[in-house]
């Protein structure tokens, strides 16, 4: 078990390999060089204007924080409700959860127009007498709780890692690898005592990150739901965020993980099984995000309120209605296919139907975000909006970065939790005829 | 400064190697070498301040001084705001008679003309710089060579009634033999003129007293626009259309127009009229008021379809006889002639129409001009003198023109810039701006503007009179000849100051005087001329009429060069940096047309096709189905500037066109008939190019009304601007019954109670016409950036205050609502910013602090009125040279900062320390934000909400007070308050706005009584 997990690590890297860093490298690249160019030259590189001010920036911002959401959930939630199966994609998806966040991260400092004056947000001990952050402000807000979620994610990935690096060092012949991994794994040895304190801390900072599952994306919605703006303005934001985020989250966790199972050859330990759970997920989310859909339709008629009704009108049969059908297409109606235990072993289809959710829900920010600014209360100031390359080839760096920072964890670190899957491996092992 | 000696450093020493001493003798030598150099004239690199302070300049203190707009001949009264002895901004005069306080927003924008550098920097032959001894001497050898032989000499300019410039010209021309001075206006009134010829006796255009005219009718005239003194007019207009005192009626104004005019837009009554019928029209009211006048005079035929109207009007003017104004802009003599026989009919001369206080600010004859063009064809004209205009850009014809202009033998041109007519002329010799020279001008009979320099000339150029003296051989100072010409002819008409010295101090301080008029010999009305205008028959079905129109940035395209005009939004098509053709709705769908579609509108009929231009399609709801409208001034040579205007980034589009310039020159479709350059009622025929050109626009075609495909649940009309009429306003029914809908003007006024002044802002909607002044002075006084085309198109306009307009209807119905920052009490802004970059102020202000700002731009997300302007790129001035006209009390926002209307925080600030000074309270009105203070208007008030007895407090009665429509928390200081405006004939009237409280329906205002 060990030796399998262990292999892409130790081994020489396939083609699959370097061509998928290949591709995601330069689409990093890219995306560098679109920032560049935008930081140097300004703002206006972007499609944005005086009437929609955010679009593929916090679009992309909240897709990635949402996709960031699955892996403090399979680690934490799971693992506090003994969902053994978790094991097998924890530790790919914790490190999923990292890299999505700082994929996410980047995009409120891009965003500002001065962005080397980002620290500005930061409530740090100044010289300026009185003056301090606006706690009032929900990017302010974002500020804490990304940090947080970001650095307890971090936290929880890397103490979850100790016994598999050590496990690793154990292998190494002496060298340079030994003594890298032997500093990483801190000096683990295994013992009952090691093993308890081990245990005890994984616990406890389940138990912390946990609520950080609810409240960062909770946080997040209140970008909008603390607006004036119809369509934004909106109590059911932070459920419908959190759910929205968990949905797109297993989406994608189950878009890597059938590619790195593939990839990695580690189809014994990443099951169907786990992929029927995490499908069964995702119908459940879908539907979750589909009757905050339609609750948001019914409170716009049932406000009366002129405004918040012609809002979703628009949304749904305005100049951007192309947009909010590719959103309900992708995140209701496709998902609806999952019901078919047919569909759901099939992992072709599973692959496209979730490919197809992580569209849906990228649209699903973007029609919040964009749908909800363009045409707001005064008709004099309404506009449509439409990307630059700069913005496309920004929102594909973000893309390179995640695979690319994906693709190095999967050849320099265990991409299966092996201290947990060994827990379970009878279990494991006896299961897998049956699920197959 | 013995280290200084020289023979201590230039005495050998042994070796070359340098001791302490030697050291510190060069050194020393060297610092007091570069002292004494220092002295010399050397080019200035660094701002010092004075030793010996100029008088008047006291750093960070403005200086006004009196004088007269440039901008056009209307010879409106400006005050000329200096710091630091730079011009910076021009200021609305409240004690001139004729603007009373307004300065158009060509007006207010021609004073970055004086900081351009592309204006001629000196004489030119050829083309090239010469200096001015040289051309004189060559100008002279000539002209004394043509004196000899008697050539012909023509003078031609536009309209020149300053009693300097006259006196010089004339005195000039009197030296020739064979010499006429012809003056036309690009913008022609000379039909009116020549109609008076026939009726009264005398060219002469009457002034128009909108101000004393109870029932106004208007056939095409965009009085309150374009139409020869807008200002003026606006002025007088605005006075009798004051909703405040119920025992002062409203004027009732009927407009008969073929496009849709601001001025038709504030109309009681519009009715759509093609051109060519116009003259029908006037006829048969000419006809109606005959009749009640008892007076024999028969139309041919009454045009039917408007009876009603007619006779209804016919009606009002009759009974208000001595009160009433028919106007008419038609370029038909005959038509004008009508309309003085309308005018004569019922006693209005004398009253209305001002024949003792004639105006002078169109005198331009076109008979004059095109017997100029005869000769010019001929051959027969050996020198000419172009002052003020550019005819090959005018007269729509420049190969021609250059053609022409080429073969006269002595051609002089005063041109400011490279135009057209200055390219093709041999001797270039620019005049000053406006702002640098002594000019003076008598608008109106008997009022006389004297407008001093408020700068000395930036560039080499030299004023007209200054030049042509030179070249009479009697050089002289442009001061000496206006004071010379003051003493013998406009002192001696007037009787109030004794000693001309007092007279000339007091005019130069007041920048005007009033005097005796010069009299006008009109004749008794010579019935005999009026004849009706037969030929009316009807058009062709589906035949097109052309209007060429002037905008109200762009007027005759003389400021073409303007980049704050050429940015500036039409107020109907909201259209910038482009010409366009404006159809109907109705007609565009006939013709298969989509906005923006390119067409090629071609004048004359199929069978004798006329000149021809192609350019992009806009709608135009309220417009005629039979007219195709097309703005004039665009196409300049002066737009070729413009190509790399804005940022230029990878994706960036130039401003200009495929030819280099800004839109397309409507003059060649504007025809001489009869005796007049007619504008309008051409045939013309339009064929699509299936090209396409997007149009920059800052808003598109709304009503107040959701777009029909979305409206399906019930709420229909938002309530951004709602109306009443006069009567109910007065019995105190608020608006249509609705008052009981206003929700408190602010919710928590407790949480943040503001105990010193609190500033607010209120807009009166029935009195603005959208003419865009505030637009421009905004954007002077508060440093806002041209941005460019491309950026208007990404919807990245800067304007910090932008005038809203609405459709009512089919568009016959137009509201215009002035939109900035509403300074919110509670403000969405302010909570959303994390770095706390915009905040209250304890006198109510919402606050933006540039250099805190980092840019999320979440607060313009958050700004329910989207008043919120966002520095996408940096953008500076194209010309650094403008960076002169920047105000230095306003901070110039660098890239990725957020901006926003501040009230013109500067001026209360500057209005709080004086105030402070004097350990006085900041009195009431002493406070104008520059939108107000320009407003010609005076739509605009500013104060303390605080004060119930400001006048702000008085204009916000409870009843009126009112919000663009959208509740939630919105606490609002500044409340556009719209005042309802009167609409007799129980037309729903309005024009208010009005606090929408989000949780409850939206009231249906809209009472159709049409």
């Amino acid at each position: 078990m060990t030796r399998d997990v262990c292999a892409p690590m130790e081994g020489k890297p396939t083609w699959m390999w370097w061509a998928a860093l290949a591709v995601s490298t330069a689409a990093m690249l890219v995306g560098a060089a679109a920032v560049t160019y935008q930081v140097s030259t300004g703002i206006g590189t972007w499609g944005l204007n005086r009437t929609v001010g955010w679009a593929f920036d916090i679009t992309n911002f909240v897709f990635w924080i949402g996709i960031g959401h699955a892996g403090t959930l399979i680690s934490a939630i799971l693992f506090l409700f003994r969902q053994r199966w978790r094991t097998a994609v924890n530790r790919s998806a914790e490190a999923m959860t990292l890299f999505a966040v700082m994929c996410a991260g980047i995009f409120p400092i891009i965003h500002m127009g001065r962005p080397w004056l980002a620290f500005f947000v930061i409530p740090y001990w100044n010289t300026r007498g009185p003056l301090w952050v606006n706690f009032r402000s929900p990017l302010v807000w974002d500020f804490f709780a990304i940090s947080t979620y970001f650095l307890i994610s971090a936290v929880f990935w890397y103490i979850g890692l100790i016994p598999d690096l050590a496990t690793i060092r154990d292998r190494e012949k002496p060298g340079l690898r030994k003594t890298v991994f032997g500093i990483l794994s801190f000096g683990w040895n295994g013992s009952f005592r090691t093993w308890h304190h081990y245990e005890l801390v994984y616990l406890l900072l389940a138990g912390l990150a946990t609520p950080l599952v609810l409240s960062v994306h909770s946080i997040v919605s209140t970008d909008f739901a603390t607006s004036v703006i119809p369509g934004w303005h909106t109590t059911i934001f932070p459920p419908y965020f959190v759910a929205g985020a968990i949905f797109s989250g297993f989406a994608m966790v189950l878009t890597l993980m059938i590619i790195v199972r593939k990839v990695m050859r580690l189809e014994n330990y990443l099951t169907m099984r786990h992929i029927d759970a995490m499908c069964k997920l995702v119908i459940a989310t879908s539907g979750i995000v589909a009757i905050a859909y339609a609750t948001e339709f019914f409170t716009a008629m049932y406000s009366a309120n002129a405004y918040e009704q012609f809002v979703f009108m628009n949304r749904a049969l305005g100049p951007m209605n192309w947009a909010y059908w590719i959103m309900v297409g992708c995140n209701v109606i496709t998902p609806q296919f999952l019901w078919f235990k047919k569909i759901r072993s099939n992992l072709v289809a599973v692959f496209i139907l979730t490919i197809f959710v992580n569209i849906g829900m990228w649209f699903e920010r973007f029609v919040i975000i964009v749908t909800s600014l363009h045409r707001d209360f005064l008709p004099s100031s309404w506009a449509l909006y439409a990307p630059t390359p700069i913005e496309i080839a920004t929102l594909i760096g973000s893309f390179g970065l995640f695979f690319t920072a994906f693709l190095i964890f999967c050849r320099v670190l265990p991409v299966i939790a092996m201290g947990e899957v060994k827990g379970v491996l009878t279990f494991g092992r006896r299961a897998k005829g049956a699920t197959k | 400064m013995s280290e200084s000696d020289p023979k201590l450093i230039t005495s050998p020493t042994d070796d070359w190697s340098t001791s302490r001493r030697t050291f510190l003798r060069a050194a020393g030598f060297t610092f007091a070498s570069a002292m004494f150099t220092g002295c010399q004239a050397t080019p200035i690199r660094h701002a010092i301040p004075y030793l010996v302070q100029p008088e008047d300049i006291v750093p960070g203190r403005s200086v006004y001084y009196a004088g007269m707009c440039g901008g056009c001949t209307a010879g409106c009264g400006v005050l000329v705001k200096n710091r630091d002895g730079r011009p910076i901004k021009i200021e609305g005069y409240r004690d001139h008679a004729l603007s009373q306080g307004g300065v158009c927003a060509v007006g207010q924008a021609h004073l970055l003309g004086l900081y351009d550098s592309l204006r001629f920097s000196s004489a030119q032959r050829d083309g090239q710089p010469v200096n001015w001894t040289e051309v004189d001497a060559e100008i002279t050898a000539q002209l004394a060579k043509i004196r000899g032989e008697g050539g012909a000499v023509r003078y031609l300019s536009g309209t020149v009634n300053g009693p300097t410039a006259r006196t010089v010209v004339e005195k000039f021309l009197g030296g020739f033999a064979d010499a006429r001075w012809v003056m036309y206006d690009p913008i022609s009134s000379s039909a009116i003129l020549d109609a008076h010829e026939r009726t009264h006796g005398v060219r002469v255009l009457p002034r128009y007293r909108f101000d004393k005219a109870d029932v106004i009718a208007s056939f095409d005239a965009d009085f309150l626009a374009t139409w020869t003194s807008s200002v003026e007019h606006t002025a007088g207009y605005r006075s009798r259309r004051s909703p405040d005192d119920a025992a002062v009626p409203m004027s009732f104004h009927v407009q008969f127009e073929s496009r849709l005019t601001t001025t038709g837009g504030k109309a009681d009554r519009r009715v759509r009229v093609a051109p060519s019928q116009m003259g029908a029209l006037v006829t048969s009211l000419a006809g109606l008021i005959a009749k009640r006048a008892g007076t024999e005079f028969a139309p041919a035929a009454v045009a039917a379809a408007e009876t009603d109207v007619l006779e209804n009007l016919a009606d009002r003017l009759w009974s208000a006889r001595g009160r009433s104004l028919v106007v008419c802009g038609s370029q038909e003599i005959q038509t004008q002639v009508l309309c003085n026989f309308i005018n004569h009919l019922l006693g209005n001369y004398d009253q209305t129409l001002d024949l003792a206080g004639a105006s002078n600010q169109r005198l331009g004859s076109d008979s004059a001009l095109a017997g100029l063009l005869e000769e010019l064809r001929a051959g027969r004209v050996r020198a000419l003198l172009i002052d003020g205009v550019d005819p090959a850009f005018d007269l729509g014809a420049p190969a021609e023109l250059a053609d022409l202009i080429r073969r006269v033998p002595l051609v002089v041109n005063f041109a400011s810039r490279n135009d057209e007519t200055a390219a093709v002329s041999r001797f270039v010799c620019p005049d000053h701006h406006p702002l640098e020279s002594w000019t003076d001008a008598e608008p109106v009979r008997g009022l006389v503007n004297l407008s001093q320099p408020a700068t000395p000339p930036l560039l080499n150029t030299r004023s007209v009179v200054e030049s042509l003296s030179t070249w009479m051989g009697e050089a002289r100072p442009g001061l000496d000849i206006v004071r010379a010409t003051w003493e013998a002819k406009v002192f001696l008409r007037q009787t109030a100051q004794p000693s001309f010295l007092a007279f000339w101090e007091r005019t130069v301080q007041d920048g005007f005087c009033t005097v005796t008029p010069e009299p006008v010999a009109a004749a008794p009305f010579n019935a005999a001329a009026v004849k009706p205008k037969a030929e009316a028959v009807p058009a062709a079905a589906g035949q097109l009429e052309l209007v060429v129109y002037p905008t109200v940035g762009m007027l005759d395209g003389h400021h073409a060069y303007n980049a704050w005009l050429q940015e500036l939004p039409d107020p109907m098509t909201r259209v910038t940096w482009d010409s366009y053709a404006c159809l109907a709705p109705a007609t565009a769908k006939r013709l298969g047309l989509a906005e923006g579609d390119v067409v090629r509108v071609t004048a004359g009929t199929p069978d004798s096709p006329g000149p021809s231009l192609e350019c992009p399609v806009v709608f135009q709801p309220g417009q005629h189905e039979s007219v195709v409208a097309l703005p004039m001034g665009f196409g300049s040579r002066l737009s070729e500037r413009f190509a790399n205007v804005g940022p230029q980034w990878l994706q960036s589009q130039p401003a200009v066109g495929d030819d280099g310039r800004v839109g397309r020159n409507a003059a060649p479709f504007v025809a001489m008939r009869d005796g007049a350059r007619r504008f309008d009622g051409n045939p013309v025929q339009i064929s699509p190019t299936g090209r396409s050109r997007p149009l920059a626009a800052t808003q598109l075609h709304h009503t107040l009304s959701a777009p029909e495909e979305l409206s399906g649940l019930g709420f229909e009309r938002r309530d951004i601007v709602r109306q009443t009429t006069f009567a109910a306003l007065h019995a105190g029914a608020g608006h249509d019954g609705h008052g009981a809908h206003h929700g408190p003007s602010e919710l928590w006024s407790q949480d943040h109670p503001v105990t010193g002044p609190k500033w607010g802002m209120s807009i009166d909607l029935s009195a603005c016409n959208g003419c865009s002044a505030c637009v421009i002075a905004c954007q002077v006084e508060n440093n806002v950036p041209v941005v460019g085309r491309d950026e208007v198109m990404r919807q990245r306009e800067m304007h910090w205050i932008r005038i809203d307009r609405y459709y009512e209807g089919e568009g016959d119905d137009v509201a215009f609502q002035p939109m900035m920052c509403q300074q919110c009490a509670v403000a969405g802004c302010e909570t959303v910013c994390p770095a706390l970059a915009t905040l209250h102020s304890e006198d109510g202000l919402n606050q933006q602090v540039y250099n805190r700002c980092v840019g999320t731009r979440y607060c313009a997300n958050n700004c329910a009125y989207k008043v919120r302007r966002f520095n996408w790129f940096d953008y500076p001035h194209a010309d650094r040279f403008q960076n002169l006209v920047l105000n230095p009390d306003v901070t110039v926002r660098s890239r990725g900062v957020m901006e926003k209307c501040t009230f013109c925080v500067q001026r209360i600030q500057e209005a709080r320390i004086a105030a402070r000074a004097r350990g006085e309270t900041i009195a009431d009105g002493a406070i104008e934000p520059a939108c107000q203070q320009t407003c010609p208007a005076r739509a605009i008030t500013f104060g303390d909400l605080n004060d119930p007895n400001s006048a702000l407090s008085k204009a916000n009665e409870p009843a009126q007070i009112s919000r663009p429509g959208r509740g939630r928390h919105r606490a609002v200081g500044v409340v556009p308050g719209g005042r309802p405006e009167s609409r007799r004939r129980g037309r729903p009237s309005w024009l208010r706005l009005h606090p929408y409280s989000g949780c409850r329906s939206s009231p249906a205002t809209r009472r159709s009584a049409r």
